[in-house]
C-alpha cells in the first residue's frame, strides 16, 4: 500500500509532524474527558455494565459532539496553521468567514430557538457539499463518472444503523468507522469495475445501485422494503438538529481539504493524467490501476461518513431513500455544474443546486417537476456548460479570488 | 417435470417482449456507440401513449403499435438530430452521451409523472384477462400475443438489416465508421434513421407491454437497468445476442421467482449484468469493443 499512497508521503508527512506545536494543546485534556463520557454513556452504560447518573444522560450527547468536535479540530490544526503560515489569508478570507458564522449559528438557535429550517438546510447542504466533492475525485479528477456513488450513503446508514439497532451504540461514534467501511467497500468495488472504462464503468455503477437497492429491499435483517427504525436523539426539538450540524459540518471541512490535498499532490497530477489519456499515462511510469482504484475508495469514505449521521439524523432507513440512480446522478449534477475537477466547484454547484432545488419545491410543489428541472438543468450544463461555473470562469481569467481555492 | 417445463414456458413468453425492448436500444448503440438510457423511458413513454389511446378511443394496444412506432420514429429522428449529430466528433462524446440520455430519461419520467401521476397503469383488452390452455400447460393470451409480434418485428428488423440497402449501409455504419463514410455511406444520415427505428422498436414494445406488465413512471429506471443486462449479456450492437439473452434470462428470472420468490427476480438481471462486466465485458456476441 505503502507506494499507491502518497497523500502522506513527504511535503504532507513533514507538515503533519508540526502537530506539537498546535495552539490546541491545551484542549488534550478535556477532549480525553470527554471520549471518557462518550465511552460510559454509550458503550458501558447502554449495555449495562455500568450505570449512568442522571446528569449524564441528559448531557452525554452534548459532551459527545463537545469532544469529538475539539478532536476533530485538533487533528486539524496542522493544516490550519498552515493555511495562516503560506499567507493564503486573501485567498481563504472568505470561505474562513463563512466557516465562522457556520460555526456561530447553533449558539443563536439555543439563544432565540428560531433558526430550526436554516439549521436543517444547512445540514442538508453540507452533505450535499461532501457528496459531489468526494464524487469529485473520481469522477473530476479521474474522469471516471460513477452513477452509484449513493451505495456508499447507503453502506454508511445501514452500517452505523444496524449497530445502533442491535447494541445501541449511537452512529456519532461508529459515524467513521462506517466511513472505513464505506472506502473498503469502495477499494473492493472499484478492483472489480475499474478494469473497464467509459460507458462500461458507467452502466456498471447503475447496475451496483441497482443490485444492492434489490439485496437491501429483500433481506430481513436490514429490514428490507418496510425499513430499518432507530431510536431518536435524546435532545429536545430546539437543539436536536445540532449535534448533526456540527458533525456534518467537521466531515466536510475534512472532505473538501482531502479534495485539496488530492489536488496538490503527486496523487491527484496522476489522476489527472489518467482523465487526459489513460494509456500515456500508464506509459509515463504512474501506476493507473492502483490510483484509480485509491481514487474510488477514498471518495466512498467521507460519504459513507455522512451517511451514518444522515441516517441517524432521519431515524428511518429504508432503501428507496439513497438508492435511487437520480440521486446518484444529482451527485453528478452538483459536480459538473459547479465544475469538475475544482477545489471549490463541487461546493458551489451543491449549494446553487440546493437553492434551486428549494426554490422550485416551494414554488411548484409538485415532486414531479422537481424530477424534471434536474433533468433539464443536468443537459443544459452538459450541454452548453460542460466545464461548470469555476471552470469557465478560469477559463475567461475571471474567476474571483475567494473562489479560487485550488 | 411439468412445473419446470410451465416456468419455462412462461419465461420464454416474455423474453420475446424483452428482446424487443433490447433490440432497438443494441442497434443504438451498435451504429452510433450511444448508450441510450432514456430507452426504457421512451418505452414507458410510448406505454402511456397507449394507454391514453386506449382510454380515449378504445384503440386496441396491438393496434396503437401503428401510432407508436411512427411516432418514437420521428421523436428519435428529432431527438438524435438536435442533441447529438454535431457531438458525434468530441473526444469525451462517450461520457457526456450516457448522462445527456439519463438526463432525457429523467425529463421524461417527470413530465410523465405530472400529465399520468404516479397510479399504476395498465392496459385491459379483453384478451389480457384469458389464458389458453394445451394439456397441462398454460399461456397467457396476453403473452402469447405478445410473443408473436415481437418475434415477428424482430425478424423483420433483421430482414430489414440483411436486405435491404439502408439495411446494408446501416451494419457498414456498425462495422466501421470511417469506412463506410469513406465508401459514400451518408453515415450522418444513417445514424439519424438508426436512431429512429431503435426508438420505432421502443413504441412497439411499449404497445405491447401496456398489457403485459403494469407501468408507471420511475418504472424505467428498474426495466433500464433489465435492457442494459440483456444488451451487455448479448454483446453490444448484436441483435441476435440481444435475443438469445432475452430468452436465456427470461427463463432464468422465472425460475428464480417460482423457487425464491417474485421479488428477486429483478435481482437474477442486476446480477448477470454485474457478472458478465466483471469476466466478459463484450457479451456473448459481442466484439471487444473500446470504451
Amino acid at each position: 500500500m505503502s507506494d499507491i499512497s502518497p497523500v502522506n508521503s513527504n511535503e504532507h508527512g513533514a507538515m503533519i509532524k508540526t502537530e506539537k506545536n498546535s495552539p490546541l494543546k491545551p484542549f488534550i485534556i478535556p477532549v480525553l474527558i470527554s471520549m471518557l463520557f462518550v465511552v460510559w454513556k454509550y458503550v458501558l452504560s447502554a449495555n449495562g455494565i455500568l450505570k449512568s447518573p442522571p446528569w449524564m444522560e441528559q448531557w452525554g450527547e452534548a459532551m459527545l459532539i463537545l469532544g469529538l468536535g475539539l478532536w476533530f479540530l485538533f487533528l486539524l490544526t496542522p493544516y490550519i496553521t498552515r493555511f495562516s503560515k503560506v499567507n493564503k489569508w486573501v485567498k481563504g478570507g472568505l470561505p474562513l468567514l463563512i466557516l465562522a458564522v457556520f460555526l456561530v449559528i447553533p449558539l443563536i438557535q439555543i439563544k432565540t430557538g428560531t433558526l430550526n429550517y436554516w439549521l436543517y438546510m444547512l445540514t442538508i447542504c453540507f452533505m450535499y457539499i461532501i457528496w459531489s466533492s468526494s464524487w469529485n475525485i473520481i469522477g473530476g479528477y479521474a474522469g471516471y463518472i460513477s452513477l452509484g456513488h449513493t451505495v456508499f450513503i447507503a453502506i454508511g446508514a445501514y452500517f452505523a444503523g444496524m449497530i445502533f439497532v442491535f447494541w445501541r451504540i449511537s452512529p456519532f461514534i461508529t459515524a467513521p468507522v462506517a466511513g472505513i467501511v464505506a472506502m473498503v467497500s469502495g477499494l473492493l468495488f472499484g478492483l472489480i469495475a475499474l478494469r473497464t472504462r467509459g460507458s462500461t464503468f458507467i452502466i456498471s455503477t447503475i447496475a451496483l445501485v441497482l443490485l444492492v437497492a434489490e439485496i437491501l429491499d429483500n433481506w430481513k435483517l436490514t429490514g428490507g422494503v418496510n425499513g430499518l427504525a432507530m431510536p431518536m436523539i435524546s435532545l429536545e426539538g430546539e437543539i436536536a438538529k445540532i449535534p448533526f450540524y456540527y458533525y456534518m459540518l467537521v466531515i466536510m471541512v475534512l472532505c473538501v481539504l482531502m479534495t485539496y490535498f488530492i489536488q496538490h499532490s503527486k496523487f491527484g497530477l496522476g489522476l489527472r493524467a489518467i482523465s487526459q489519456d489513460e494509456i500515456k499515462a500508464e506509459v509515463a511510469g504512474i501506476p493507473t490501476r492502483q490510483y484509480k482504484i485509491l481514487a474510488f475508495g477514498l471518495s466512498g469514505m467521507f460519504i459513507g461518513m455522512s451517511g451514518a449521521i444522515y441516517g441517524y439524523s432521519l431515524t428511518y432507513l429504508r432503501p428507496s431513500i439513497f438508492l435511487t440512480v437520480a440521486i446518484g446522478t444529482g451527485i453528478v449534477l452538483n459536480t459538473i455544474l459547479g465544475g469538475k475537477g475544482t477545489v471549490s466547484g463541487p461546493v458551489i454547484g451543491a449549494a446553487i443546486m440546493l437553492a434551486v432545488n428549494e426554490f422550485v419545491v416551494s414554488k411548484l410543489g409538485a415532486t414531479e417537476l422537481n424530477i424534471v428541472v434536474t433533468g433539464l438543468i443536468l443537459m443544459l450544463v452538459l450541454l452548453f456548460f460542460p466545464e461548470g461555473i469555476v471552470g469557465s470562469l478560469r477559463n475567461k481569467g475571471t474567476l474571483p479570488t475567494f473562489l479560487d481555492w485550488d | 417435470m411439468i412445473q419446470v417445463f410451465q416456468i419455462v414456458i412462461l419465461g420464454l413468453a416474455l423474453g420475446g417482449v424483452y428482446a424487443l425492448m433490447s433490440s432497438g436500444m443494441t442497434l443504438i448503440f451498435g451504429v452510433m456507440r450511444i448508450v441510450n438510457l432514456a430507452h426504457s423511458a421512451f418505452i414507458v413513454m410510448a406505454a402511456y401513449l397507449a394507454f391514453w389511446l386506449f382510454k380515449a378511443i378504445n384503440l386496441d394496444p396491438t393496434l396503437s403499435m401503428a401510432i407508436t412506432m411512427p411516432v418514437m420514429f420521428l421523436i428519435g429522428m428529432a431527438y438524435y438530430r438536435i442533441l447529438f449529430a454535431s457531438r458525434a466528433d468530441n473526444p469525451r462524446f462517450v461520457d457526456i452521451t450516457v448522462l445527456i440520455t439519463f438526463a432525457t430519461g429523467l425529463i421524461i419520467e417527470g413530465g410523465l409523472a405530472f400529465i399520468f401521476t404516479g397510479i399504476y397503469r395498465t392496459t385491459t383488452p379483453e384478451y389480457a384477462k384469458t389464458s389458453y390452455t394445451f394439456g397441462p400447460f398454460f399461456i397467457p393470451q396476453s403473452q402469447l400475443y405478445a410473443l408473436i409480434i415481437s418475434i415477428v418485428l424482430i425478424v423483420g428488423l433483421w430482414l430489414f438489416l440483411r436486405y435491404t440497402r439502408i439495411g446494408n449501409a446501416i451494419r457498414a455504419t456498425m462495422q466501421n465508421r470511417n469506412a463506410a463514410q469513406v465508401v459514400g455511406v451518408n453515415v450522418r444520415w444513417i445514424s439519424t434513421l438508426s436512431f429512429g427505428i431503435g426508438l420505432a422498436m421502443a413504441g412497439a414494445a411499449g404497445s405491447l407491454l401496456s398489457f403485459v406488465f403494469t407501468f408507471y413512471p420511475a418504472k424505467h429506471v428498474a426495466w433500464i437497468g433489465m435492457i442494459l443486462c440483456l444488451v451487455v449479456l448479448g454483446g453490444m450492437g448484436s441483435l441476435v445476442g440481444a435475443l438469445v439473452s432475452s430468452f436465456l434470462l427470461a427463463t432464468a428470472a422465472s425460475f428464480v421467482s417460482f423457487y425464491l420468490g417474485a421479488t428477486w427476480a429483478p435481482i437474477t438481471f442486476y446480477l448477470a449484468l454485474f457478472l458478465i462486466l466483471l469476466f466478459r465485458p463484450q457479451g456473448l456476441f459481442g466484439k471487444k469493443v473500446e470504451g
